[in-house]
């Protein structure tokens, strides 16, 4: 009887299938759901010199460009001995049909040329398949001792292109440097390339400086030092390397300080000998003003990207979690109600997530939720991760891992929000606390 | 009578004939096959278990001679902690003299299993410092010479892969995925039947300037008699232009240009524009093909403008990169699908 029923039910899915879809009226139209998660295709090949002084940076330059576009782990470069085409002219028209055949769906062409210590890179970007250009070209020019940040622009502009998102390739990352073992570690603040190119130091290792936070313009870093013994909030001016302390009162330890969005309040936690709790001090004025007033400690502040929000994490409900709070008053929600703890919250400059440290059987993780609390969903785990950072546009988030045992050493490691394309930013030393700055 | 009614008798016949006088139904079992046993008596049996028992003491049996203990050799450390370690190499301990076999014990029967192994001479030094497994035993940090990072040193970094370590993915779903693979998620779906070389066995570059008239289907024939309704009550003369004629694509044939479509759909999952649906629409040749320039944005929902140029880039890149040399759609319908709207919906690829 079963095998009958079977029988006349595969009959009737034959019907239907093979029966005309309900009544059409107007065009054919079709809904696609599902599509296929993987890099895109692209094509850069050798950017035209276009003066004998500028062979070798035509081709620096180009691959500047491929492996920051390939880096992001959105694009997939078609090697260069798939091509087809050669451009030997940045004005000669596109043969598309070489660069479909080789399944590339966008091309990007370059021209450099160096004339009085002056380099000049002209670019453009095809959509392969569509037979068109995005957008229109583009010309940088500048010192040849800025090839590098030149090449980077390039990428942002062709990453912006293709994405519709900003780029985040001509940005820079403040760190701490950390050398020798861990009971002798020194730490000097550092700053370098968003891909750990150009490592420059901003401080000596004679004290131990934590937590460096970029202003939003970049051209300031907060950060919290040792060097009277407790923990005290400096601001440092990149462009000068100086520093100067911020007056949070006697007797007290101020530390995790944050920028607020417009660049001119600082947000951290102080210590007066009994409770921890938020602040907010003025910098033009240095006027402070107490945010959170609960027996608990509070710490880790971080503003929405409107500067109405503030996420921060306490322990006020027994256990470290994160909390939201209106700046203009109100009371704080907790948004974290997972597993573990939660810790080091960052608002993403989108606004649209946060991404903070999670602590949970014995492992580290970094991860991001709405800023409701909801969606969270966990990136990495290892013996050891935290403190994370955005990226400008909101994509990447970087974050310290260090591994076990006495000779564990700290590390930056990049990931995408998807989870995808983690990394390690390779640094030449030990790494910790990275803060990315705005995209230049 | 049939000779098989004979022949069945003469062989029911020989069946009973052979039952009653051909010794079938004897009662005698078949012989036993007989063993002879001896009877013994307890003080045998009891002498016969005896002497199958060990004796009763191993004072008999020589012990092995311990090796005699090599001054030189070097000692062993104890387990745990694990040895300081030392910048100088360690000096390559003498092999352990094997000890001598026992000598065979008389009166003891061997067991029935292989000889015991020899021990493998081992190095009892630990060629290389062992980590403390225990990080709450006591250390050796205290006696170790404090060292200094040598700045002028060349610092090295130990090889890695651009990606993490797999060990750091194995807990969670987004760690542990594996990168996008190129290949395509499900094969490729079997090409239609050519229908039309059944029906219409017309080459499609004539079937434009056939005459329809002697082919009109019933469902056409309804539209021109509604079409001369509508002129003799005072209508308009246009019929509806946006009403296809014919048979509509089956279920199974507009899944076939849905699955092509998506083989090519790119969705960056963590981008702006994977919170945006895209409607474009397009014009198709009988080839199957997108008539050049036909293709546009229709409408979009959510995200901003550039997300929205970002997500109809990758659906106009979808249509244009899998249509090869046009899609398989059948060309008796092509009323039926020579305008086609696709709407790109990412809802589902989220956060995957």
């Amino acid at each position: 009887m079963k095998t009958i029923l079977a029988f006349f039910a595969l009959c009737a899915a034959l019907l239907v299938f093979a029966l005309p879809a309900s009544a059409q009226s107007g065009p054919l139209r079709i809904e696609i759901t599902d599509g296929v998660v993987e890099p895109l295709p692209y094509a850069v090949p050798d950017f035209v010199a276009e003066t004998p002084e500028s062979i070798d940076m035509a081709l620096q330059l180009a691959r500047v460009v491929a492996d920051d576009l390939t880096g992001t782990g959105l694009f997939r470069e078609i090697p260069r001995d798939a091509h087809i085409s050669t451009l030997t002219s940045f004005s000669s028209p596109i043969q598309f049909a070489d660069w479909k055949a080789i399944n590339a769906q966008a091309l990007i062409s370059g021209a450099v040329s160096v004339t009085s210590g002056q380099v000049t890179v002209k670019f453009r970007v095809y959509d392969v398949f569509a037979g068109t250009e995005l957008g229109s070209g583009l010309q940088f020019a500048g010192p040849v001792d800025g090839w590098r940040r030149m090449a980077h622009k390039v990428a942002d502009a062709v990453y912006s292109r293709i994405t519709g998102e900003s780029g985040y390739f001509d940005s820079r990352v403040v760190f701490v440097s950390e050398t020798g073992p861990k009971d002798d570690r020194r730490k000097r603040l550092s700053v370098m390339d968003y891909d750990g190119a150009n490592v420059q130091y901003l401080t000596d290792s004679s004290a131990i400086v934590l937590a460096p936070r970029f202003s939003p313009s970049g051209d300031r870093v907060l950060y919290t030092s040792y060097e009277t013994g407790f923990p005290q909030i400096k601001v440092l001016s990149v462009g000068t390397v100086t520093s100067r302390s911020l007056q949070a009162g006697d007797g007290t330890m101020s530390f995790a300080p944050r920028f607020a969005p417009d660049g001119h309040t600082v947000v951290y936690s102080l210590n007066n000998g009994a409770n921890t709790d938020i602040y907010a001090m003025d910098l033009d004025t240095g006027a402070q003003q107490r945010l959170t007033n609960t027996p608990a400690i509070e710490t880790a502040p971080s503003f929405s990207p409107d500067g109405r929000q503030l996420v921060f994490e306490s322990d006020r409900s027994g256990t470290q979690q994160l909390y939201v709070m209106p700046i203009g008053g109100g009371d704080a929600q907790r948004i974290s109600f997972g597993d573990g703890r939660y810790g080091t919250p960052v608002w993403s400059p989108r606004g649209d997530l946060i991404a903070f440290t999670k602590q949970n059987n014995g492992r580290f993780h970094i991860g991001v939720m709405r800023p409701d609390g909801s969606e969270e969903r966990l990136l990495t785990a290892s013996f050891l991760d935290e403190g994370p950072t955005w990226a400008p546009n909101g994509r990447v988030i970087m974050f310290t891992r260090e591994t076990q045992g006495a000779q564990g050493q700290a590390a930056l490691y990049s990931v995408d929000v998807s989870g995808r394309n983690l990394k390690r930013v390779r640094t030449p030393d030990g790494a910790s606390d990275p803060s990315w700055g705005p995209l230049q | 009578m049939h000779i098989g009614h004979y022949i069945s008798g003469a062989g029911h016949v020989a069946l009973i004939g052979w039952l009653l006088f051909g010794q079938a139904f004897r009662s005698d079992p078949p012989p036993l096959e007989v063993t002879e046993v001896a009877v013994l008596s307890e003080a045998e049996f009891a002498a016969l278990t005896q002497r199958a028992q060990p004796p009763e003491s191993t004072q008999d049996i020589q012990a092995p001679v311990a090796p005699a203990v090599n001054e030189d050799a070097p000692v062993p450390p104890p387990s745990n902690p694990a040895p300081e370690p030392t910048p100088d190499p360690v000096p390559e301990p003498e092999p352990v003299p094997e000890p001598p076999a026992p000598e065979p014990v008389p009166q003891v029967q061997a067991p029935d299993v292989s000889p015991r192994p020899v021990p493998r001479p081992e190095t009892r030094v630990a060629p290389e410092p062992v980590e403390q497994s225990d990080p709450a035993l006591p250390t050796d940090v205290e006696s170790r010479p404090d060292t200094t990072p040598d700045a002028e040193a060349e610092v090295v970094e130990p090889e890695q892969d651009a990606a993490a370590p797999e060990a750091a993915a194995t807990e969670i779903v987004t760690e542990a995925e594996e990168p996008a693979s190129a290949a395509p998620v499900t094969s490729l779906r079997p090409r239609l039947r050519p229908q039309n070389l059944q029906t219409d066995p017309t080459p499609p570059q004539t079937a434009e300037v056939q005459d329809p008239a002697p082919d009109l289907s019933d469902q056409q024939a309804e539209a021109v008699n509604a079409a001369l309704a509508s002129i003799l009550s005072g209508g308009t003369t246009n019929p509806e232009p946006d009403v296809p004629v014919g048979d509509p694509l089956t279920a199974g044939e507009q899944n076939a240009l849905r699955v092509a479509v998506e083989k090519c759909w790119v969705v960056d999952v963590g981008s702006q524009a994977a919170n945006v649906t895209v409607t474009i629409a397009m014009q198709m040749d009988r080839d199957g093909r997108v008539v050049t320039n036909s293709l546009e944005l229709i409408s979009s929902e959510g995200g901003d403008g550039s997300a929205v140029d970002a997500a109809y880039r990758a659906a106009r890149s979808a249509v244009y990169r899998c249509q090869g040399d046009g899609y398989e759609l059948p060309i008796d319908k092509y009323e039926q699908w020579k305008a086609i709207e696709m709407t790109f919906n990412p809802e589902k690829m989220r956060l995957r």
